[in-house]
Parts: C-alpha cells; sequence; structure tokens
C-alpha cells in the first residue's frame, strides 16, 4: 500500500465504517432513516423489476410490444391474453378435459414402465398439450433427478467425511489400463466377453501385485476427483453422452434426463454435503454409535437432521440448476420429454423473430413451482439446530 | 434387555491385557495391564496426552488397540464393534443430540433396540428420576443449564442397564459448586448401580474423592495401580508423588548414603538405605514445620507466605530448591527471613536422581 493511500485510508476510515456499518435502523436519526429507506427502496425495485417485467410482458400482445415501452397496465397499455391463448386455447387438447385425460394416460404410461421387464403394455400414446407435457414432464425429471442426487450425493458424501479411503495408486492405474485395453479388444471379440475377462484380471492382479504399489489417495483425492468432473464444461461430454444413451435405447425418456441430471449436479452435492458433515461434532455420532444405532441409523436419526438447513440449501440449488438445465435436454430429449426450458426457447425460433408476449407467458408459468418450493424450503434454512448439543 | 429394574445387577470384570496403541511413530499407550474388579470404579487419572483417553476409547471400541487384548466379562471384545460391547459412555461435552428432547435422548438407546414404546416410557421415567429430571422430559437440551446436561447424558447412560459405564471427564464443563455436588451424586450412583465404572478425570480430587482404585498414566506408561489412600501415602516413584497432593510434594536434591540424606551440607535420616550420589528426597508440606536456623533440617529464607485460610503456606527457597511448608494461619514470618525446617521423619520418601523411581 503506498503512503498517500494509507494516509486517504486513515482519513477516511470513520466515513467508511459508517457508510458499511450503520447504526441499527431503529436508532438512526429521521433523515438518516429517510436516506437508508429510499435507497433500499430503490435497490428492492431494481431487484424485482425483471420480475414485474416479464410478468407485464405476459399480458402484453405484438402490438403493444413494439410500440413500447409501456410500463403500467391499465394505464399505459390494455393487457390481453394473446400470449396466453397461444399456449392453450390454440391448442385443441388444453382444454381441463383433455388435460385430465392426458394426466390418467401419463400414469397408465408410467406403469407401464414401470412393470415392462415383467410384462409387456403398450403405452398409450398421449394427446398433445405442449404446455402440460413439457411442464409435467419438468416436474418429474426434476422431482426425481433431485431426490436421486441428494439421496446418493449425501450418502457418499458422509462416508467420504466420516469413513478414511485408501485406495492404492496402483490398483487405480491397473483398473484405468484394463478399462482401455477392453475398449480394444471390444472391437474384436464380444464387448461382455472382454468386459469379464478384465474384471478377472483386475483382481487377479490386484491380489498378486496389490501389495507392492505403497502410493496410497486419501479422501481429500476423491473429494478433489469428484468435484474435477464438474470442472469439465459438458458441452465437451455432450456427444458421447448422447451415443452412450442411444446404445442402451433411452433417449427421449424421462429416464435419461434423469439419470443424466442426477449424475451432473452429483459433484455439487457431493462437495457442499461434505463440508455440512465434517462440521458436525462427532461425539454426537460416537455417543450413538455406543448407544446402538448402526451406521445408517445414525445417518438418518441424527446426522440428516441436524444438516438439514444445509440439506435444504442444497436441495433448492440442485432443483434450480436441474430447472434451468437446456444443454443436455437438447440432446437427450428429442420429443415427448421436452422440458420446459424448451417452449421458452421455441418461441425465439418461429419466423416472425422472438415472440416476447408468448416467451413471457410460459416463463411465469415456469417460474411459479421454482417460487413455491423456495417457500417451502427456506423455513429449514434457519440456524440455531446444533444449539444445545455438546457445549453450554 | 430393557430391565424396568433400575438398581441392582452384578457388575462384570474389565481386563486390559497388555494394550498398545501408536499413531504413527507416536507410542500413546504401552503395554497397558489392568484387571478391574465387578463393580469398581477406577479413575485414570493423568494429564492431558497421557493416553488416558485413549485407553477409555479403546475399551469402548471408538478406537483399535495396535497390539493387546481387551476383555469385558469373559467375551474378548477386542475386535467386536461398540454396540456390541455393552457399555455406555459419557462424554465431556455430553453429545446430547439437540433435535430431541430429553425424554427421546433418554430413551435413544432403547428406541435403537426396538424396545416397545411403553416399556421405553416407563425406563425413560425411571431413569429420569434417577437423577431428578421427570419434571424436563418436554424440553430440547437447549432449553437446559449445564448440570441438567450433565443429568441427562447420564441418564441416557443408565437406562440401558450397561455392564460397564464409561466416562470421560464428565465434570469438567461444570462450574466448581455445580462439580462438587454431581461429584457426589455421581459416587452415590455408582455404589447404589454397582455397575463397573471407568472414569478418565485430569483432576486428582476428582480421583481421589470417586475412586476405589486409581490408575494414574503418564507419556501412556501406566505409573501406578492403587487405592487413593496407598497413592497418597505410597506413591511408586517421583511422577505419582509430585502429580498428587496440593501443594505438590517438596522435593531436595541430594546425596544418598547409608540411611543419611545430604544436601548442602545438611544431613537427614531417612527410613530407607541404599547408596545413591544422586537421590531425591521428597516430602509432603504437611510433614515440615518451621523451626529456628541451628534446629532445621534443611535451611533457607523464606521466599512467600501465603495465608490460605485455617493454614499458612510458607515458601522457603533452600540454595537449589524450594520447599513448601504447611503452617499454622498465625505464622507471621517475613520474606528474607533465615529459618530452618524439620522433617517428620515418617514422612520422607527418597527416589532415585536419575529414573525417579522410589528407594525402598
Amino acid at each position: 500500500m503506498s503512503e498517500a493511500s494509507y494516509k486517504f485510508e486513515k482519513a477516511n476510515r470513520g466515513l467508511m465504517e459508517r457508510l458499511f456499518e450503520p447504526p441499527a435502523v431503529g436508532k438512526m436519526s429521521p433523515v438518516a432513516k429517510i436516506v437508508a429507506y429510499s435507497i433500499l427502496v430503490f435497490w428492492s425495485l431494481f431487484v424485482i423489476f425483471p420480475l414485474y417485467w416479464v410478468i407485464i410482458t405476459a399480458f402484453k400482445n405484438g402490438q403493444i410490444v413494439n410500440e413500447g415501452p409501456y410500463y403500467i397496465p391499465f394505464v399505459d397499455f390494455q393487457p390481453t391474453l394473446d400470449g396466453w391463448r397461444a399456449q392453450f386455447a390454440t391448442d385443441p387438447f388444453c382444454d381441463l378435459q383433455s388435460v385430465g385425460r392426458q394426466f390418467v394416460l401419463y400414469i397408465y404410461n408410467s406403469v407401464a414402465f414401470v412393470l415392462s421387464p415383467v410384462v409387456t403394455i403398450q403405452p398409450m400414446e398421449p394427446q398433445i398439450c405442449k404446455v402440460w407435457l413439457a411442464f409435467s414432464n419438468s416436474i418429474v425429471i426434476n422431482v426425481f433427478a433431485t431426490a436421486l442426487c441428494m439421496i446418493i450425493g449425501s450418502m457418499a458424501a458422509y462416508a467420504l467425511a466420516r469413513i478414511q479411503y485408501k485406495p492404492k495408486f496402483g490398483n487405480i492405474m491397473v483398473f484405468v489400463a484394463l478399462s482401455l485395453l477392453t475398449i480394444i479388444a471390444s472391437y474384436f471379440i464380444h464387448w461382455m466377453i472382454a468386459s469379464a475377462v478384465a474384471l478377472a484380471l483386475f483382481f487377479l492382479l490386484v491380489r498378486a501385485y496389490g501389495k507392492h504399489f505403497t502410493n496410497r489417495l486419501g479422501n481429500g483425492d476423491i473429494l478433489f476427483w469428484i468435484i474435477s468432473q464438474r470442472i469439465l464444461p459438458p458441452i465437451v461430454v455432450i456427444i458421447p453422452i448422447y451415443m452412450m444413451f442411444q446404445a442402451v435405447g433411452l433417449l427421449d425418456t424421462h429416464l435419461a434426463l434423469i439419470i443424466a441430471y442426477a449424475v451432473a449436479n452429483l459433484p455439487i452435492v457431493v462437495w457442499l454435503m461434505h463440508d455440512f458433515f465434517a462440521g458436525l461434532p462427532i461425539e454426537l455420532e460416537e455417543s450413538a454409535q455406543l448407544d446402538g444405532a448402526t451406521r445408517f441409523g445414525i445417518f438418518w436419526d441424527i446426522v440428516l437432521p441436524l444438516t438439514r438447513p444445509g440439506f435444504a440449501a442444497t436441495t433448492l440449488l440442485v432443483l434450480i440448476l436441474n430447472w434451468n438445465e437446456y444443454l443436455l435436454a437438447v440432446f437427450l430429449a428429442l420429443a415427448k420429454s421436452q422440458t420446459m426450458p424448451f417452449m421458452v426457447a421455441a418461441k425465439n425460433a418461429g419466423e416472425r423473430g422472438i415472440l416476447w408476449w408468448e416467451m413471457c407467458a410460459v416463463i411465469v408459468v415456469m417460474i411459479i413451482p421454482v417460487i413455491i418450493m423456495a417457500i417451502l424450503l427456506q423455513r429449514f434454512i434457519s440456524k440455531g439446530v446444533l444449539l444445545g448439543a455438546v457445549k453450554g | 434387555m430393557a430391565s424396568s429394574n433400575i438398581s441392582g445387577k452384578p457388575g462384570v470384570p474389565v481386563t486390559f491385557d497388555k494394550v498398545a496403541k501408536s499413531f504413527g511413530n507416536v507410542m500413546v499407550l504401552q503395554e497397558f495391564d489392568i484387571q478391574i474388579k465387578p463393580g469398581e470404579f477406577l479413575v485414570l487419572l493423568g494429564a492431558s496426552g497421557s493416553g488416558k483417553t485413549t485407553a477409555l476409547r479403546i475399551l469402548s471400541g471408538l478406537e483399535t488397540a495396535s497390539s493387546g487384548r481387551v476383555r469385558i466379562g469373559d467375551r474378548d471384545v477386542t475386535d467386536i464393534l461398540p454396540k456390541y460391547r455393552d457399555i455406555s459412555m459419557v462424554f465431556q461435552s455430553y453429545a446430547l443430540y439437540p433435535h430431541k428432547t430429553v425424554g427421546e435422548n433418554i430413551g435413544f438407546p432403547l428406541k435403537v433396540r426396538g424396545v416397545n414404546a411403553a416399556e421405553m416410557e416407563v425406563a425413560i421415567r425411571e431413569a429420569a428420576a434417577q437423577v431428578q429430571l421427570e419434571t424436563l422430559l418436554h424440553r430440547y437440551p437447549r432449553e437446559l443449564s449445564g448440570g441438567q446436561r450433565q443429568r441427562v447424558a447420564l441418564a441416557r447412560a443408565i437406562i440401558r442397564r450397561p455392564s460397564v459405564f464409561l466416562m470421560d471427564e464428565p465434570l469438567s464443563n461444570l462450574d466448581a459448586k455445580l462439580r462438587g455436588h454431581m461429584r457426589a451424586e455421581l459416587k452415590h450412583m455408582q455404589e447404589t448401580l454397582g455397575i463397573t465404572t471407568i472414569y478418565v478425570t485430569h483432576d486428582q480430587i476428582e480421583a481421589m474423592t470417586l475412586a476405589h482404585r486409581v490408575a494414574i498414566l503418564e507419556k501412556g506408561v501406566l505409573q501406578q495401580l492403587a487405592t487413593p489412600a496407598e497413592i497418597y501415602n505410597n506413591p511408586a516413584n517421583l511422577f505419582v508423588a509430585q502429580f498428587i497432593g496440593s501443594p505438590p510434594m517438596n522435593i531436595v536434591h541430594g546425596a544418598l548414603q547409608g540411611d543419611t540424606f545430604t544436601a548442602e551440607g545438611h544431613s537427614v535420616k531417612v527410613p530407607v538405605k541404599a547408596k545413591l550420589r544422586k537421590a531425591i528426597l521428597g516430602v509432603r508440606p504437611e510433614d515440615c514445620s518451621v523451626t529456628t536456623a541451628a534446629k532445621g533440617d534443611v535451611v533457607g529464607e523464606i521466599f512467600t507466605n501465603e495465608l490460605i485460610g485455617d493454614h499458612t503456606l510458607i515458601t522457603v527457597k533452600t540454595p537449589k530448591d524450594m520447599i513448601t511448608v504447611k503452617a499454622s494461619k498465625d505464622y507471621r514470618g517475613k520474606t528474607g527471613d533465615k529459618i530452618g525446617v524439620s522433617l517428620t521423619k515418617s514422612g520422607l520418601y527418597v527416589f532415585d536422581g536419575t529414573s525417579g523411581a522410589r528407594v525402598r
């Protein structure tokens, strides 16, 4: 720090402190109160305005948008339902009865899918109300993908926080080398045979040479490896992912997106939840262990309730990431399993330019569940859960 | 399993058989060998890092021994999971589950064992009654005082009627007054229940008042295992002699020739015979008395004079050592006065100056 700037800092310290650490609102003078509230009101408007703009644009039409900008409904412009009609009224399957029928079909098809390994039930072709289809797809995919991701991710994070793993670096390298060999070999022989041989070889080699490998990795290395999967931009691997889902015949199914989303967000969940778990006092778990609880019992009955705020926050984060996801959906959901971001993007694809008013109507529909989830989860995101655990 | 009868179950013996533990190159416990009698209250006493908590954790199963065996009753539990050892433990931090009520906390050990609700309810009430918590069953730990939390932890430990109680400095988070009260309650409870108890502490008062026998540990090595009186009156080595007693035992550096201990030209007859070039004479403050410089066994000048209440502690500076004398509360000596200290012969201990071992 230069001499001059140091002097400046010193001279203005009082002012800076007053600016950034103001006293409680109750103790301010009336003038200061007015200034403080004006700033807060201004900033709130600044933050809320985009949301407001989306909502009023949903009630405009092409003419109003092009002549605009108009800010206040009923004063500046007469609201219309054109944007909404484009979604619902002009689509012959979007009346309530059709949506109800579709809902029944939906359940029927889900049952058919679940039972498909046992009995073959021909799924019924749904009559498509596009918005409803995309909306229900989004909901189903999100709920399952987030649940799967949170279950696997939090258990993995707990294991990494509490169990010491010491995988040998040499063994991992043997596995990687054998995997590569399997891929090459599967050009000449059936891949199942190649994999089986490779797996057998792996166990033999590890048994024979494993004791000579001395370099070990720790939990930190595993954790870093997991988060490193998220450092890679998804676009790099999107074509292999597409081909994999094509090979197993899951393209354009909910399952494909559920798996893809769960895997994509797993690193974030593991990383975040690991910190929450590692921060818990270990005596609680040791005490439960002595009291006779099983590992899973401890996780379920002691650890999860105590990390509820973190768990809720992580769930919300994953939900929102999944809700907005577009790239994977473009490749994996071609028609039947399209999600809401598609509907938004589709409004930009026509010959008439961007249909702002229709797009905003879709966005409003899309925002509602997120707001509901945020309200439901935010009451869990409170502090003080650990009070009274270990110290007075 | 959930006996509704809280009192009266014979204790079981606990055996440490040459247990050792090392973390990397650091030996935290060496050749730890103890037989604990059924129903005994054993205190593991030592400074921090002495290995006392490690010994307790090995018995609980939270830590595994590097070598040696641990037996509870006639069962070898060395390789058995904590939950199958039939023990319960009170942690220094109490480790109460903050999201559960007092009742749920106390009942937790029964709940995870699948005891039915009605039976559990009765057991919770009985355990809570033992520690005077009946009225607080619906509170949460955060709504309790330190002493009450401590009692919840105790109730959770006794509800299951384990074979062995483990306590890891359970009183150290309480204030002094409450600590004395809880100490008495703990002792009474252990006597009524008759459950073998192993108690870890660094507080010698707790050790002396609670224990049937005290095991003193230092740097992972067991120094002495004996009754509190034996430990005080007959310390096995210099470490034990100085660790127990407040203020600690005085030591005088010198040499031993036959039964004559010589230091700085003054000699004292001691009750043992040996020839040592480097010897240490130990004597407790209450076995010293103030006299004139001519009559004293040891001579020095007064360093400080502290009135405690019912007695005065006088610290006397000799050329090599400091000696604390417990004198009458009316003693009026001034700093710098030349005085002598006479030693009671029956209260003299001699230790080897190099190894610290007791010369008998």
